[in-house]
């Protein structure tokens, strides 16, 4: 069984600040493995052990996110692989689904890609479903539980966790899922492994290694939403003239 | 020159700091008010790799250096004092010097689960009669057949009650004086062991340290450590390890200490501003800052010495000394920043004052390494 967890280096929420000509103030940001990777890692790693053969942590970033595939590694990966190329620095999400859909048929043997359901820092929820595009393969998002990972008969039993239901899917494998949080409790990263893992040079492919994919977008631009307007207390003697004059500013506002 | 870590050391760093933002810290208050062990938590740095750092994989340990072992006890003491005591004493004092001066077999028996954290190991010098002066230890071995036979007292022993072996020095041969003095292994539950109660103390109250006395302990001949009659010049070697251990505990202490203290002056407000922006205020904070940068970089080359093979026993002596101190200053400032807050129970940083308490006091006095650090510069006379 090869199973690839694709995983994202991402800022730690409230590390990140904005300086004044809304350019990103790289001070003080601290790297982390996406929280939701996390889990999809996690998952990987106690089905290898039930399972045998690999798990690949892969990502497409700069080099400099080599710390968190060293993590992963040092959690129990196996295998890792880094896609790095210039002209990768400002794909879209599509577009990064094709590069990786490419690198994982490069990989042959790939029987199940992991994702978590979103990256912290972009929140698209679109890679999953991307890749699973770009590969043709089944996608079965927001997995809450998997059920069974048959590796023999080649299919998959999970449990999608969605708003307002529990869905039970089977699918053949290979597929695609992306996982919700809390599916499993992650492991820390072994110190016994970080002496293995501190200096193994991270496989790194580029376009050229990875072959065709090209991306039709790119992001442009990138900016801070506007900042919340100032909110507005409704003063008045007693809760029924309170209520009366919020009643009368939202009908003057037009909201009811 | 070189001050970075290796990026092996920054992952040890990591590592730890993660381990214990999410399983020590939330404890560290709890363990403090109750005195009650932390012995999940040992479970689970066991089972990570953390209490056997510093010694080969082929013992049970990381197969990590000094630097590694001294980032791991300093991250373990910002988020907890008490369970840095418990940490360092087992790797620092119950552990190394099996590696030290073990043999091949004692290696197998008792540094392997102690370094893989099977259980948790101590040391045994202090006693009710000999602290600093460890040369006038009480505690006698006689060999009996092929079995030693201990006999004595032993105050203020780190993890004794829960070892699950303990490195005492005895009295083997009365005529020699010092040089008399050996190292003997004893398994956790020999018989005729006995432990006093769970010394209430000022700080690290999460840590056990008790008296122990020692009736007619018999264990195997082999559980001798080391050469007979070296065991006092063993333990001065021990102890220069061990100071490093401690040392990166002040700082991080004075760490935890000194965030606590930063934030604080940011968000508390007084006159209309907030009372960072106070330069008495600012003033301690950027004391603070100078001096943990300095007692780390002690701490480190002290650590990096050992690592190179190279004398390291005066840099130790001076790096715990200038560590604690400092960690003393910055854990008082801390509460002075808090003001009245600082002196609650609420805030953390009353316990890191009373926790820190015991560096420069543990592991040497700071009178001892000042002695300590003077032979060092001007000869054997000092002192005597
Ligand atoms: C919480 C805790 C944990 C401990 N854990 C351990 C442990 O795991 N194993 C262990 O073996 N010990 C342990 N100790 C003991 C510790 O190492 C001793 O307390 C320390 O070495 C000091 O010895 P003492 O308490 O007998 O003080 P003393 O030696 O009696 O010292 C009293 C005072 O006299 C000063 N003094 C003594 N001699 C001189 C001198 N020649 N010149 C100048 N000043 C001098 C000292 O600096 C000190 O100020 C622990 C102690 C505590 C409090």
């Amino acid at each position: 069984m090869h199973i690839v967890v694709c995983m994202k280096q991402v800022p730690r929420d409230n590390s990140v600040k904005i300086n004044n000509d809304l350019s990103i103030n790289a001070e003080g940001i601290e790297q982390i493995m996406n929280l939701f990777d996390e889990y999809a890692m996690e998952e990987a790693l106690q089905w290898n052990e039930k399972l045998g053969g690999k798990v690949t942590v892969l990502s497409l970033g700069p080099d400099e996110w080599k710390e968190q595939i060293r993590r992963a590694l040092a959690m129990g990966a196996t295998d890792a692989l880094l896609l790095n190329d210039p002209s990768y620095a400002n794909l879209d999400v599509l577009g990064a689904a094709k590069v990786v859909a490419d690198a994982i048929k490069k990989l042959g043997d790939v029987d199940l890609v992991l994702a978590g359901r979103n990256s912290t820092d972009d929140e698209s929820g679109a890679f999953g479903p991307a890749l699973a595009r770009a590969l043709g393969w089944p996608q079965l998002t927001y997995v809450g539980k998997f059920l069974e990972v048959n590796d023999g008969a080649k299919k998959m039993v999970v449990e999608r966790h969605l708003e307002e239901q529990v869905e039970t899917v089977e699918t053949s494998l290979p597929a695609v899922a992306t996982v919700v949080k809390d599916i499993n409790e992650p492991r820390y990263p072994s110190l016994l492994r970080i002496k293995k893992v501190a200096k193994v040079e991270i496989p790194t492919w580029g376009a050229a290694d990875v072959g065709a994919a090209s991306s039709a977008a790119s992001v442009a631009g990138r900016v801070p939403p506007p900042p919340r307007p100032k909110g507005e207390i409704v003063d008045g003697a007693d809760a029924a003239e309170k209520v009366r004059k919020l009643v009368d500013k939202l009908m003057e506002n037009q909201v009811i | 020159m070189q001050f970075d870590l290796s990026d092996e050391q920054q992952m040890f760093r990591q590592a730890v700091r993660e381990f214990a933002a999410k399983e020590i810290a939330p404890n560290a208050r709890h363990i403090d008010e109750t005195g009650e062990f932390p012995t999940e938590t040992f479970r689970k740095m066991g089972e990570l790799g953390l209490m056997g750092i510093p010694f080969p994989e082929e013992y049970g340990g990381a197969g990590g250096d000094t630097v590694s072992a001294a980032v791991a006890i300093e991250e373990v003491a910002r988020a907890c004092g008490s369970t840095a005591l418990a940490y360092a004493a087992h790797m620092g004092l119950g552990s190394a010097p099996i590696f030290m001066f073990g043999t091949e077999e004692q290696k197998q028996r008792f540094l392997k689960p102690a370094a893989a954290g099977k259980y948790i190991a101590a040391f045994g010098l202090t006693e009710p009669h000999a602290g600093s002066d460890a040369g006038a230890t009480r505690t006698t071995a006689r060999l009996e057949g092929n079995e030693w036979v201990l006999n004595g007292a032993k105050m203020w022993i780190t993890n004794a009650p829960i070892a699950g072996h303990i490195i005492f020095t005895a009295v083997t041969d009365a005529s020699k004086g010092k040089n008399g003095i050996s190292a003997i292994i004893v398994p956790g539950g020999t018989p005729g062991l006995s432990f006093g109660k769970h010394e209430p103390k000022m700080g690290l109250r999460g840590s056990v340290s008790t008296a122990i006395m020692l009736e007619d302990v018999r264990v195997p001949r082999e559980n001798l450590l080391g050469d007979p009659g070296r065991g006092f010049n063993q333990f001065l070697k021990v102890l220069d390890g061990g100071r490093i251990g401690i040392g990166a505990m002040a700082i991080g202490l004075a760490q935890a200490a000194f965030e606590a203290a930063s934030a604080y002056a940011k968000d508390r407000t007084a006159f209309g501003k907030p009372i960072g922006a106070f330069e008495s205020i600012s003033n301690m904070i950027a004391d603070m800052a100078t001096g943990i940068a300095a007692a780390r970089l002690m701490i480190y080359q002290a650590a990096w010495l050992k690592d190179q093979g190279r004398p390291f026993s005066q840099q130790a002596a001076m790096a715990k000394l200038f560590a604690s101190e400092v960690a003393e200053k910055t854990c008082r400032d801390a509460i002075q920043v808090f003001g009245g807050y600082g002196y609650s129970q609420e805030y953390p940083v009353e316990r890191l004052y009373r926790d820190q308490r015991l560096l420069t006091i543990g592991e040497g006095t700071s009178e001892i390494l000042r002695v300590v650090i003077g032979r060092h510069i001007l000869g054997g006379f000092v002192g005597n």
